[in-house]
Parts: structure tokens; sequence; C-alpha cells
């Protein structure tokens, strides 16, 4: 039978995961067939190689363009815009006196000791930086009426500057907005229409004039390409013959119809990497795994986030455009602040291609320089003359030294062998083995190092939770990691290759809002609350398509953000309905998470409400239809693999692929050799796949 | 290649490791303190400390603090070793006999025990909002003695068996004007001594007593490898600097730092002979401060990366006659000692500028202005609007001085306006740099930042404590000194000049305004060889004025271009002309509106 066209009445989904070298599209059909394809990134134009890919896989699978649901996809072109500069030229009106808010930041750097340090340029030049005169003080109190003669002469000063974006922030208008709806209102007539205008109170209506300034700004700056951007998304999907609704997918790990993501382009920052998360709650949820660490390891870094209850963890604290961004808030002021929700993914430079080198006092350091693809590591051949953490692999036995994905690509891997003898092992006296376990140590150092910034660091003990791992060297590596931190458990999941993609489909429609409410707990009338939250779901909610507004299937988390008075940082709370009615029962959970957070909490204390957050969202259902075929095979091939000593140097199998496992348990030293990846199985460790052809790894 | 008794590997690993856990406690404090000047501003510090009180890693905080840790420690371990239980955690801050640096800063430390034997110690640093004294905030410039500036703890075990003592907590209680935001920050400090102890026990597991201990050794001995490699390449001499504070009160005397840097082989000495005796007023900077801002500033001068540890200070002595500011006797008061130790680091690096003129910056703003407005509310609850305003840069060979950003000596953030007005009475008026600020130069110095707080209560009082009016940023190369520092009152139609560190505290009353101007940061190389365009941009910024561009710069600007031939006609004029060196003076003050000729009797250089 035809399998084309027994696929052309089926409806599904597609994925598109849009990275900076390749592109991952993924279509799910209702049935629970997976199609997959990887294509090469067009930088100049993502979505027009995106686009392409799309159509070739539908009409390869003989699918019809009719049915399909949504589409959902992840972008870096907005961190892109910011770290290469390219955003729209724009302007920022503040109330008077306050002009250089935006330059002074924190005025906190983040290079100590660094007297030649380059502090980043503003966003927007002071020139085109506009005061206005009005007040209102901390009370939301007007002490100065906006002056609108004052706002009309600006406006003509822009219409005249080339500008394409305008970002509008006063001081305390996250207490009262008044003046900044005001003067979008006039500058909205007196603007040219093309002109992206946007709003503090809207984009983030809370406390702290440099984190809104810089997060309105941020947005601003983004407005207009992203709108141009994604105009040009669906114009490519419609000329398919495409006519579903297009998402995509925000930092917090939640999805965006193109109409909310054209105002608030600042909510897709972390788009790409928030979808691996995603995928991994999904994994978590199916299998009932109530902690997870995730861990993405690729070329250049590490990257990892907690999920706790199916809940990725989540932090506001952001700045976009520092390069690495470490979960550490102590090395603020590299990048421009963000303060929306984001999933809280640490990130570290270390990867395959991590460069190794000898400091000054003649310590080995690994990274955070990276070979990248091209040279790359020295056994890709390539002229790449550095040593890499790649090159130590294969040392160890942990890559293949004749050959990588799946015998495409030959490397030479005495190439590897020769340069750390020479390089390294004669200067430091070791063995090769000893030495190539050595890097290898060492950047496992450093990414255990942002393993504990998501968990220790936070008052979490990483030992409980399960490793979720993907990227290009994320099994590789991942028993030595979890061996440091005493984990137990790894899951390596099935499609690791285009994990990120498949979250795309995983992810709920999501979409928060926060509003500014400053109460002491015991003045609180639980009536007034009641209100602040509905009205907040309301505003939520009629950011989804009408249709489905009425749906029933909305799920709503609320919090509150609350501190001891005082103190100047609050904490998200978690609350449910009946919670609002007794004010009693939200001190206890609060006193409860600020235990368990900074092991002290003070129940006598006044507790202060700060904000009021909202997050809907309507879950996607989808059915997979996993391939479970699978065969023990014994494995033909062998090579010796080199652990930490007393192991020393063992011969392993070498599996070529997780469908040869049947339902044997895998003891190491064992390899699993797949196309884009290699999982390595440590002597005191055993491995199986379970019903979906995940693969499990424990310890024994 | 220098033979290790730890190879290179180990010893990254426990390195990388030992740093994470200074970090860890640094987060907890940040986490969980109750004050803005913590957790906003990052006034705090924390370390970990070997077996023998060496300290081996230090949180990425406020530089200002690093090498105290050392001091501090010694007299721990030498006044308390014998008395160490499991469960103790120690508290002090005072400067004489404790090793603390001012009474703000309260020390937590906790000795960690293993197998019965202490294996290392997590040290914690936090500047409390208030500790007593006469003046809230602890900045009272005008105390004489330190029996005025407030509560002085002596080395005392906090906790004991893990159970606090509460007499202490009492006593604390009772003798600060904030007593929630005090007991709070202790708390968060001594559950980050907990929380790193934890990670430190485990670490140590990992290798047992008699590697752990050889490898924290190899640590230091790295440490000073990297700092002896870099002052070896330096060449061998005595390196002399002056640099002054403008002195106190209303008819202040200039106050003298003079240091010669010493280089020999692969030593440095830092000698303070020559520096100004101690005075009667709270800026007397006990040795601790003095060792700490001498190691500071040999590490940024030498731009190393090496691990925060004791070793590296190893290859640097610091000599400090007593009776000088920077060796006072007990009991000179030190409240306020922050403003001298952002002197002496800019009198480090203007030594280092003779070694280093490619890398060193010319000065910067002479670091934080502390105003504080205090008083009490309407249902007399004490309020306190303080924190440290920075600040900029001066220029260099690389670059213009930046703007908007901390002192290098005292890596703080500000607190935000919102929050400040959300929990005093105080509404900031302005938040700006200065236009015509700033010292010219090929490359500029940053520009002056202006504040202004008006007062919402009925009354308050302001003590200030400021600097670089009369004695302004140096520049470099021929780039000219920073723009002056002013205060100012507005009371109705009245502007007050005040001092820089007036002597008594000055009453404010309601919709009075108090006004800071910081000094802007010296230039770096000749004005007259600044690229016109950087001029224009200045311009077009609205950073100068056309003036300012001609006078100070020669460049002709019109209709928003440089005019290039009527440009170097000017600059022809200029070269001739010493006069020009004053005209940013000039035009910088009317630009405030301050009289440039009463301003000049006083400019010294």
């Amino acid at each position: 039978m035809n399998t084309k066209s027994n696929n052309f009445e089926k409806s599904y989904r597609v994925g598109i995961d849009i990275g900076g070298t390749f592109t991952d599209i993924v279509l799910l059909l209702e049935d629970g067939k997976i199609f997959t394809k990887k294509v090469n990134s067009t930088p100049e134009e993502y979505s027009y190689g995106a686009v392409k890919g799309l159509k070739e896989l539908i009409i390869k699978h003989g699918l019809n363009v009719d049915n399909a649901k949504d589409v959902v996809h992840a972008t870096t072109v907005a961190t892109n815009t910011i770290l290469e500069g390219k955003g729209a030229r724009t302007a920022l009106i503040t109330t008077k006196g306050f002009r250089d808010i935006l330059e002074f930041r924190r005025v906190r750097f983040p290079e100590l000791y660094n007297l030649q340090y380059n502090k980043p340029p503003p966003l927007v030049e002071r020139k085109n930086r506009f005061e206005v005169n009005e007040r209102v003080d901390a009370n939301g109190l007007i002490n100065v009426n906006l002056d609108r003669g004052e706002l009309t002469s600006i406006a003509k000063k822009i219409n005249k500057l080339k500008i394409e974006a305008v970002a509008i922030c006063f001081l305390h208008s996250y207490k009262n907005s008044i003046h900044e709806k005001e003067a979008k209102k006039i500058l909205g007539e007196l603007l040219s229409p093309d002109i992206f205008l946007c709003t503090s109170y809207e984009i983030l209506p809370e406390i702290r004039e440099y984190e809104r300034t810089s997060t309105t700004v941020v947005n601003a700056y983004l407005g207009p390409v992203i709108k141009s951007y994604l105009g040009n998304f669906s114009k490519r999907v419609l000329d398919v013959g495409i006519s579903a609704p297009c998402y995509v997918m925000q930092s917090s790990g939640g999805q965006m119809l193109f109409k909310s993501a054209i105002r608030s382009p600042a909510y897709l920052l972390e788009s790409g990497p928030a979808a691996g998360v995603i995928a991994a709650v999904e994994l978590a949820m199916k299998k009932n795994i109530k902690e997870v660490i995730t861990l993405d390891i690729g070329g250049t870094t590490a990257k990892t986030a907690l999920i706790e209850n199916f809940e990725p963890k989540r932090t506001s604290e952001y700045e976009v455009g520092s390069g690495i961004n470490l979960s550490s808030k102590l090395t603020r002021g590299a990048g421009y602040a963000v303060k929306l929700p984001f999933i809280d993914i640490s990130e570290i430079g270390a990867g395959g291609g991590s460069i190794v080198w000898f400091d000054e006092g003649h310590l080995l350091k690994v990274g955070p320089k990276s070979a990248g693809s091209y040279p790359g590591p020295i056994a890709y051949n390539k002229g790449g003359k550095e040593i890499t953490l790649t090159d130590a692999n294969i040392v160890l036995g942990f890559l293949n030294s004749k050959f990588l994905l799946g015998g495409s690509m030959p490397i030479d891997g005495k190439l590897s062998e020769a340069a750390i003898k020479e390089k390294i092992s004669k200067k430091i006296n070791l063995n090769i083995y000893e030495t190539a376990n050595g890097i290898l140590k060492i950047a496992i150092g450093n990414m255990v190092r942002a393993v504990k910034s998501v968990t220790t660091y936070q008052g979490k003990d990483p030992r409980s939770y399960t490793l979720v791992v993907y990227g290009g060297n994320g099994s590789l590596l991942a028993s030595s990691i979890a061996d440091d931190l005493n984990i137990s458990k790894i899951l390596i999941p099935n499609n690791s290759g285009v994990l990120s993609a498949l979250g795309l489909l995983y992810a709920n429609s999501t979409y928060e809002k926060v509003q500014s409410f400053q109460v002491l707990l015991d003045n609180l009338t639980t009536s007034k609350l009641i209100k602040v939250f509905d009205k907040l779901i309301e505003t939520a909610k009629s950011e989804f398509p009408k249709v489905q507004k009425n749906n029933k299937r909305f799920n709503e988390s609320l919090f509150l953000d609350l501190r001891y008075l005082g103190q100047a940082y609050e904490i998200s709370v978690n609350v449910n309905r009946k919670h609002l009615s007794n004010i009693e029962k939200i001190k206890k959970l609060f006193h409860f998470e600020h235990q368990k957070l900074y092991s002290n909490s003070s129940p006598n204390e006044t507790v202060e409400l700060v904000n009021v957050r909202v997050s809907i969202s309507l879950p996607s259902k989808n059915t997979f239809n996993i391939e479970k075929k699978s065969k023990f095979i014994e494995p033909k091939s062998k090579r010796f693999i080199y652990f930490t000593k007393p192991y020393g140097r063992k011969k392993g199998k070498v599996f070529t692929g997780r469908h040869e496992l049947g339902r044997h348990k895998i003891y190491g030293p064992s390899i699993i050799e797949e196309y884009d990846t290699t999982i390595i199985i440590p002597k005191n460790w055993y491995a199986f796949t379970d019903q979906y052809m995940n693969i499990i790894l424990k310890k024994i | 290649m220098a033979k290790l008794s730890i190879d290179p590997i180990t010893l990254e690993i426990v390195q990388n490791a030992l740093s994470s856990i200074a970090d860890e406690l640094a987060l907890v404090i940040m986490r969980a303190a109750y004050s803005n000047i913590v957790r906003d501003s990052m006034d705090y510090s924390t370390a970990v400390c070997d077996f023998s009180g060496k300290t081996i890693a230090q949180g990425l905080t406020n530089p200002v603090h690093l090498g105290s840790f050392p001091h501090a420690m010694k007299n721990l371990v030498y006044q308390q070793r014998d008395n160490m239980n499991k469960g103790d955690v120690f508290i002090f801050n005072d400067p004489y006999g404790s090793g603390g640096m001012h009474l703000p800063d309260f020390y937590i430390i906790k000795p960690i025990f293993i197998n019965g034997a202490i294996e290392g110690y997590t040290a914690t640093l936090a500047h409390q909002t208030d500790v007593g004294g006469i003046a809230p905030g602890g900045m009272g410039v005008f105390s004489k003695e330190i029996y005025q500036e407030g509560l002085r703890l002596p080395i005392l075990k906090l906790y004991e068996n893990d159970e606090p003592n509460k007499a202490i907590f009492e006593i604390i209680q009772k003798n600060t004007r904030m007593p929630k935001s005090v007991l709070g920050d202790i708390k968060s400090q001594v559950a980050a001594c907990y929380t790193g102890e934890k990670a430190f026990i485990e670490l140590f597991e990992m290798y047992g007593r008699k590697k752990f201990r050889m490898i924290s050794e190899e640590i230091h001995n790295y440490a000073e490898r990297i700092i002896r490699n870099n002052i070896s390449r330096l060449p061998n001499g005595t390196y002399k600097f002056e640099d002054y504070l403008d002195g106190l009160g209303e008819n202040p005397e200039p106050i003298k730092f003079a240091v010669n840097l010493n280089i020999k082989k692969d030593n440095i000495t830092v000698d303070w002979t020559g520096t100004s005796p101690q005075v009667k007023a709270a800026i007397n900077g006990p040795l601790p401060t003095t060792h700490a801002m001498s190691y500071l500033g040999v590490r940024c001068a030498l731009a190393v990366k090496m691990p925060n540890c004791e070793g590296y200070m190893r290859a640097i002595s610091v000599k400090a006659p007593k009776g000088s500011i920077v060796n006072p006797n007990e009991p000179a008061a030190c409240g306020a000692r922050g403003i001298i130790c952002f002197r002496m680091f800019d009198t480090i690096l203007g030594a280092f500028s003779k070694i280093l003129p490619d890398r060193i910056p010319a000065a910067n703003e002479g670091g934080s202005s502390a105003p504080h407005i205090s008083g009490r509310d309407k249902n007399n609850k004490p309020f306190l609007a303080s924190g440290g305003l920075m600040g900029c840069w001066g220029g260099s060979s690389f670059s213009d001085g930046f703007e908007g950003i901390s002192n290098p000596a005292a890596n703080l953030s500000n607190t935000p306006i919102e929050v400040l007005e959300s929990q005093q009475p105080v509404q900031i008026t302005k938040y700006a740099f200065v236009k015509n600020s700033g010292g010219p130069g090929k490359n500029r110095g940053g520009m002056a930042l202006v504040r202004g707080y008006r007062l919402l209560e009925t009354e308050a009082e302001l003590v200030m404590r400021s600097d670089r009016r009369s004695i302004t940023p140096y520049g470099l190369k021929g780039g000219l000194p920073g723009t002056p520092s002013w205060n100012i009152i507005r009371s109705g139609n009245k502007k007050i000049l005040l001092p820089v560190c007036p002597m008594s505290a000055i009453k404010m009353v309601q919709n009075d305004e108090f006004i800071h101007i910081q000094a802007g940061g010296g230039g770096f190389g000749n004005p007259l060889q600044r690229n016109p365009k950087k001029v224009l941009n200045d311009f077009l910024n609205d950073l100068i004025d056309k003036d300012y561009a001609e006078q100070v710069y020669g460049v002709i600007i019109s209709k928003n271009k440089v005019d290039k031939n009527e440009t170097i006609l000017k600059r022809k004029i200029l070269k001739k002309n010493n006069n020009y060196k004053f005209s940013h003076f000039k035009l910088f003050h009317k630009s405030i509106g301050i009289s440039y000729e009463n301003w000049i009797k006083s400019y010294r250089t």
C-alpha cells in the first residue's frame, strides 16, 4: 500500500527549531508518527531555509498542506540581533532628569580587577534619549502633570531622526501608568505609523527603574526586526499553502501567537534553549520523574536547567548579550537586563570544541574558547592546531578514532594522540591516558559548576535528580558529570538529535501577566486580591485566538511575590484559588518557601505583597507512536576505553544504535554509537532502553 | 616548568571547586539578606580559608574587602584557636585588636571541624546598615574617637554548639537604629557559613586530610608563582607618587598620600612613608585597610588572572608608618575610612602609571560619595536614606573613561531610585551626567554624575562624605584633571554650598533639596589630539556644548558638523596658549551655575 496517500488525509503539527547552523524540522502526525529533517540554516533570511525544508518534508511524506494544525518555531533572531548590534534605531523617553538611567545601569561591572574592562554601549544613544516633564511619586500620586507640549516637540524631533522604535519609561509607572498611557497615545498620533512604540507598564509593570527601562528598550530595539522576521515567516508559510496559526517559542517555555510576539519580542530571547527543556518536561511527565536536571552539551557551551514536579525552574534575572549566562548573579552587568520570565538556564563555555591550554602559572585549563566546527579539533584534520576536549575524548576511547557521524565523517585519532603527548603529557609528566583523563575531568569540573549553580547554589541537592542529557556531547560526558555530583540516574531521550524541535510541540500556549500590588498581607482584603487576579487572567486570556477564549482546558497558575517587610527582594509563591481567601495560609506558604530557599524563616515578621502574577496556558495534546523495534545484537567490535584509576584501560563492547540493545541490561564498560551522538557506559553503570526507546543509565 | 607536588589537573579542579564554594556563600547572603546595602549595593564579601586560616578562595563581590580577610583570620586564629569547638560561629568588627576595617563591617566566621580537627573556615563580611554611634549609617565623618562610632565587638562566639548566644543578639539589637535590617543580614551571613561548610566537607572528603592540605598549599604557591612572574617583568626601581584628599570641614587642609613602590626582582614593597599623620575625624584607615588596598592596587595594575588566595600576597610587602592616617593608633575614628581606600588606590595606580603607561588609566571620580539623610518620621520611626554614589573612570591609552560605572576599587551597585523612594522619605530630583564635566584628553575622562534628593519629612540631618574639590582627579600623559565635586543645599530661594566633608550634621527641612555633583574622571593624552569626530559625538550627545568643543578641544562645530579648516586653525592658536587648560573648569562651572572665580582660588594641583 502507498504510505504517501495514507498520510494525505492525516492532520499533523509542525515544529521547527532554527539554530545558527542547523534547522531541525519535525512533523507529528495525528497517529503519532514522526518525520524529521535537518537542513542548513540560512542566516541572511532564516525563514527561507526553514520553510523550504518544511515544504520538502511535507512533499516527501505525501502530506496535505491543508491538514497542518499549527506551526511552532524557535528562533535565535532575537538574541542575535542584540549580539550583533543590529536592532532598530531606537529612542527612549523618560521622566525629566532621568534619561541617563539606561547608561548608569546598576553601575556594578562584571570583571573585578580589570581596568581594561569594556562597558557595553547603551542600546539607545544619549542623543536619542528624551526627557519630558512629568512625575509620579512612590505612592503613585501625580506630582507633576505630563507636559503635552514638550512631548509634541519631541515627536517632531523623532520624526526627523529616522527613528524606527520608541520606548517610553517613566518613574513609578508600575504604580500609576497614566502618564505612559497618555504619552503613548499622543506619540501614536504624531509619530509616523511604522514606528514601533512600547511602554514600560505594558512590558514590565514592576519596581526598579533600570531593569524596567532596559527591558522596555530591548523590546523596542527588537520590535521592528522581529516584526519583519515574523512577517516574512508567515508569508512564506502561507506561500507554501499552510494557513494554520503560527506560534513562536518564548524564553519561559510557553508558545505565543505571532500577533503577541510582535508586540513583545523581548519574550523570545531564549526561544531555542527553552524548547529543549520543555521536551525534557514532557519526558519527565510521561515517566513520572519529579526531579530532573537537563544538560545540553554542544561544541561550545553546556547548558543546564532544573525541572521539579514537571515545571522548569524559572527566573527573571536575565541579561542578554552578556555572552555566557552562568546563573550566578554575582557578576551582573555584562549584558542588558531583561526582567521577564525565563527558564533558568545556566550556561558555561565548555563543550567538545573547548580548547586546552596552560595558563602562566602552569595550570591546565579547558575552554572557554572553542575551536568551533571549523577548524575544529585536531583529529578533524582540517587545520586545527589546538587540542580540544574532543581530542582527549578520542584518546580515551570515548569517541571513535576513525570516523564520526555513522562513518560519514572520517577523522584521524592519531593526530590527537600525538598532539596531547607532545604538548601536554611530556610537560606534566603523566602518561597520555592520565593526561586525557585530566583534560576531561577539568571540563567536567566546569560543567559541574554550571549544574551546581542551578542546584546547590539554590539550596537543592542534585543527588536525587535524574540527569536528562542531549546535544552532541551530552551522552558522552553525562556519566562523568553524574559521578561527580553523585547522581545515579541518567536519561538519554529517543530522538535526542531533534529534541528541541520536538519540545516545541509539547509546549503549551502560555501568556503571563504581572501587576504591581504593594500591600502588607495583614492589610490585604481578599476580595480585592481576587479582583486583581481575575482582571489579570482576563487580560492574559485576551491574547489567545478568539476560538479558544471559552475553552475550559485553560490552566491558570497564580503567584504572589512576597517578602518580609524590609527585605529588598521577593519570592514568587505559587498559590491556588482556595488560598486567596486565607491570608494565614498564604503566610505559611511564604515562610515555608523562605525556609526552603534560605534555610531560615521568621514566622513572627510582617509579610509584604509586592506583585501579583498569573500564567494562563492551554495544554497541547499529542499522541506519539514510537518505533519500538529492538532486538539484541551481540556487538562485533570492541575498543579500549580509559577510566579514572583504579579502573584504567579496559575493552568495551561497541553497539551501533539503541535498537541493538533489545531488552538487555548492558553493563559497562560499553559504548553505544549513534548517528550524531555516542553514549558511554562506564564500568560501574548499566544501560537499558525503556518503552519509549529512551536509554536509561543507572549506577550499580 | 616549576615542579609541583600536586598535578596541575587536580589543582585546577580543586581551585575551581573552592571558588565555587566562595560564590555559593555570596549567593546565599545576597538572596537572604534584608538591607539594600547588602542586597542591592552588594557591599559584602565571602571567603573560604584553609586549616591554618589562610584565605584560599574569595567570592566575586567587593574588591575593597578582599585583602582584609587575612588580617581578620590571623587575629581570630591567634586569639581563639585553642578555644574553638565544633558548632562555634564567631563575630567581630573591631579594627583595633580583631582585624576589622571599620565598625559597620561585621565579620562572621565559622571554623570547619572534620574528624575533630579544624580543616578550614567559611568567612563572611557584610557592611551593616547601622551600628549606632554619633551618626546613622556609621559614617559620622566628624567622630574623633572610635568610641563615638557605635557598637564595638571584639572576637565573640555568636553561636556555640550551634546554639545562638542570645545575649549578643540582644546587645546588637539595642545598639542599632535599624535592628531588623542588621539582624536579618547577620542571619544571612550565618546561613552562608553553614551552607559553605557542607560543600567544603564534601570536597575535603574526596581527597582526605593529607592531600587536601597539600593541595591548599599548592594553590597558594600557584598564585605566588603567577604574581612573581609578572613582577619580575617590571623594571627594578623605586617609583613615587603622591595624591591628596582635600581635607575636612570649612577650611580643609590637604591630606597627603605618598607611596614608594619598590620593585626588586620578583618582590614589590608598597611603602606609605611620607603619608600624612592620622586625623581627628573618622577617615583613618586601620592597618588591615591599608594592606587590602595595597594588594588590590598591585593586582589591578598588573592585570593578572589568578585565584583570590593569600599566596599572591607573599610577593607584596606593605609598610605603613605608625600614627599615620594609613596606620593610626587606637582610638582613632575610622567609620568613613572608605574615602582613603579610594585615594590609596589612586596613589598606587599613579605610581604604576610610570611603569605601565599604556595600561593605567587617569584618575577616576575619586571613590563613592556617601550622603546619609536621616531622622525620625511622624510616628517616631527612624529613617535613613543612604547608598554610595558612583561613578566614572579616567581616560586611558585605549579608551575614553566610562561614565555610569562603579569605581574599580569598590565594585558596588546603586540602589534603585524607585526602591529608595518607596522606603525612605526622599524624592530623587535628578540622576544624570553633568554637561561639560570630566577631564579633557585625547581620551577624555568619564562624565561626572549629579544626583538631587528632596526631603519629604519635616526635618532630617545630612551627613556627607565626599572629596575631590580642590585637588581634582589627575590626568595622565598630557590629559587634563577632572572636574571638581560640589555639595549644594537648595532651601527655598537659598543656595548653600557645603564643604566636601562637613564636620557636623547639616539640618534639612521639608522640601530642601540636597544636590551632589561628583568629580569627573581625569583625561589621558593631549586634548588637542582628540579625534574631532569624538568631540562632535560628545556634542551631539549633549555631553558638551559648542563653546566647550571650541575652547577645550579647538574643534569648531557648525551645523552639527566639524569644520575641518577652522579646527586646524583654532588648534594652532590653543597650542600656543596654555590658558586653555583651565577652559574646561570655567565651562563646567558655567553649566552648573557655580562661580568659577571663587573655586579657582582653592584649586590646587
